[in-house]
């Protein structure tokens, strides 16, 4: 009995000295108990998750009836954020015939008046090192080699061969693809911070900081006196001799004479900027790169995330103003070489299902007309 | 080789283990995700209560050492706590059981729970004492009745695993 109390004794002095002595280890970062988790992460890894495996319809059922109302709520929210989106998408599609109506009344070309062809995918070149798929329509829907191809996100590629019922589809991220493209760059933005109210006025008024964000507008006008975005009374040069009226009071547009009329200067400044370069796919693994952006003061930095449409132009293949993607990355090179930006495609080239080849040739690709 | 292997894989503790890593599992995947009252339920805890229960107070605290530091591989804690902790429940478990005359599954069961609830308050105190901020709260209670609730409604099946696992080798004859 002495002994086995005596044994017990020994063993939880040991396994508490033990603990102590563990604890001690690992709140003085022992490397040796880092790695000893490390390890055991390691092995423990695969047995955690065939268990997350077999456990998964457990967990699904007890989420079933623990959070059923939670996601009932939730339905009925993502529902109402679909109509709201829904909304602003036929707003957007509003704005953009719209804007193609614009272009179209002053003469510009426009996508609108651009005849199309639908086509669904029916075949992916199992190729390691070309990007191409096969669509179901071929020279009798009109295609030609050449044209872009587009599905409802952005352009997708080119046709580079065309049969009877069949034609086939150079992806944009093809390494033999290049396009000339447009990068839209947003005007800078900078943030002040400005503390209104003095804190020295009165001991027990609380300051407030408000933090807001402005874009700069820079005064480009080449006109001498004239401030773009400003509104400015145009006041004739010359004035009658003996005319002792003070300016403004006169009627306008007489010859001689003052006039109140005023004109506003268009603000310039917040516009978009465009630069063009040249796209060029990297296959399919990377984002294509759009090179021979120059480096312009003008222009500035690219900012991630401006769009890339493409440029359009009497030999592009391609009409202008395509969506293409945003820029996702932008390296920089020294001295005037400008940079070379990576785009991530607005299109999904890996789940290709119905497309578009607009029937769009560039005047220059154009039989003459008899 | 191949004796030393067998050997091996029949100790007591190797089993153990191996039930330890079983537990493990499920204590990091379904009662991780599967939260009554917004408690995590303790698998590991109940492992080591029935490890008391089966072996008795000094077996069942080296048995709920073990287990103890297999969960504290797991957790951000300093190593070695919870297995201290897991141990004194352990050992806990098997001392008040050996007062109970006559052994009934509700004995086991309440001692278990007992146990549990005590190691789920204990826990947080030894989290402060090693430096961890705002564990001592009164969701500790709540925890600890959950648990040992829990605890209570499993620690037969589990206390019947611990015995097949820390069974001692038969004598060769």
């Amino acid at each position: 009995m002495a002994g086995s109390s005596f044994t017990r004794r020994r063993a939880i002095l040991l396994l508490s000295l033990t603990s102590i002595l563990l604890i001690t280890l690992d709140l003085r970062g022992s490397s040796v108990v880092n790695g000893a988790r490390s390890v055991f992460g390691t092995l423990f890894r695969p047995i955690e998750s065939a268990t997350r495996v077999v456990t998964k319809p457990i967990q699904s059922t007890w989420h079933g009836i623990t959070h059923y109302d939670d996601v009932v709520d939730e339905n009925r929210r993502l529902r109402d954020l679909v109509a709201y989106g829904q909304g602003a998408n036929i707003a957007a599609i509003a704005t953009v015939r719209e804007a193609q109506e614009l272009l179209a009344l002053n003469g510009l070309p426009t996508l609108a008046g651009i005849s199309s062809c639908t086509a669904q995918v029916v075949g992916q070149s199992p190729s390691n090192f070309s990007q191409t798929v096969e669509i179901n329509r071929g020279s009798e829907c009109g295609i030609k080699v050449g044209m872009p191809v587009l599905n409802a996100a952005g352009m997708i590629g080119k046709i580079t061969n065309v049969y009877n019922k069949r034609a086939v589809v150079m992806l944009l991220t093809d390494p033999g693809y290049s396009l000339s493209v447009k990068v839209v760059n947003t005007p800078p933005t900078t943030t002040t911070t400005t503390v209104p109210g003095s804190p020295s006025t009165s001991s027990t008024t609380t300051t407030t900081t408000t933090t807001t964000t402005t874009v700069p507008r820079t005064t480009t006008s080449t006109i001498k006196g004239f401030t773009p975005g400003s509104t400015v009374p145009v006041t004739s040069t010359t004035r009658a001799p003996g005319d002792s009226t003070p300016p403004g009071t006169a009627s306008p547009n007489q010859p001689g004479q003052n006039s109140n009329s005023q004109i506003t200067v268009p603000p310039g400044a917040d516009l978009p900027l465009r630069e063009t370069g040249a796209l060029e796919g990297r296959g399919l693994s990377k984002n294509p790169v759009v090179r021979f952006i120059e480096n312009q003061p003008r222009f500035g930095a690219v900012a991630i995330g401006s769009p890339v449409i493409s440029a359009g132009g009497a030999t592009s293949l391609a009409p202008p103003d395509i969506v293409i993607g945003t820029v996702s990355k932008v390296v920089k090179r020294t001295g005037t070489l400008g940079p070379i930006l990576e785009v991530k495609l607005s299109a999904n080239l890996t789940n290709l299902n119905f497309v578009r080849v607009l029937l769009y040739q560039p005047i220059t690709e154009r039989p003459a007309e008899p | 080789m191949i004796d030393g292997f067998i050997a091996f894989a029949e100790n007591k503790y190797t089993r153990l283990v191996l039930v330890g890593l079983v537990f493990l599992s499920l204590q990091t995947t379904i009662f991780n995700e599967m939260r009554p009252f917004d408690v995590s339920l303790q698998v590991m805890l109940l492992l080591a209560a029935s490890c008391g229960l089966a072996k008795g107070s000094s077996g069942g605290a080296i048995a709920g050492f073990v287990v103890g530091l297999l969960y504290d591989f797991v957790l951000t804690t300093p190593l070695g706590l919870c297995a201290a902790v897991f141990s004194l429940v352990a050992y806990m478990a098997g001392y008040a059981h050996s007062f109970v005359h006559e052994s009934t599954w509700w004995s086991r069961s309440l001692v278990s729970s007992v146990a549990s609830a005590t190691g789920m308050i204990v826990l947080p105190f030894a989290f402060t004492v090693t430096g961890a901020e705002g564990v001592l709260t009164l969701h500790v209670f709540t925890v600890a009745i959950v648990v040992a609730v829990f605890n209570a409604v499993f620690s037969v099946p589990v206390e019947m695993l611990c015995r097949w696992a820390l069974k001692d080798p038969a004598p060769v004859r």
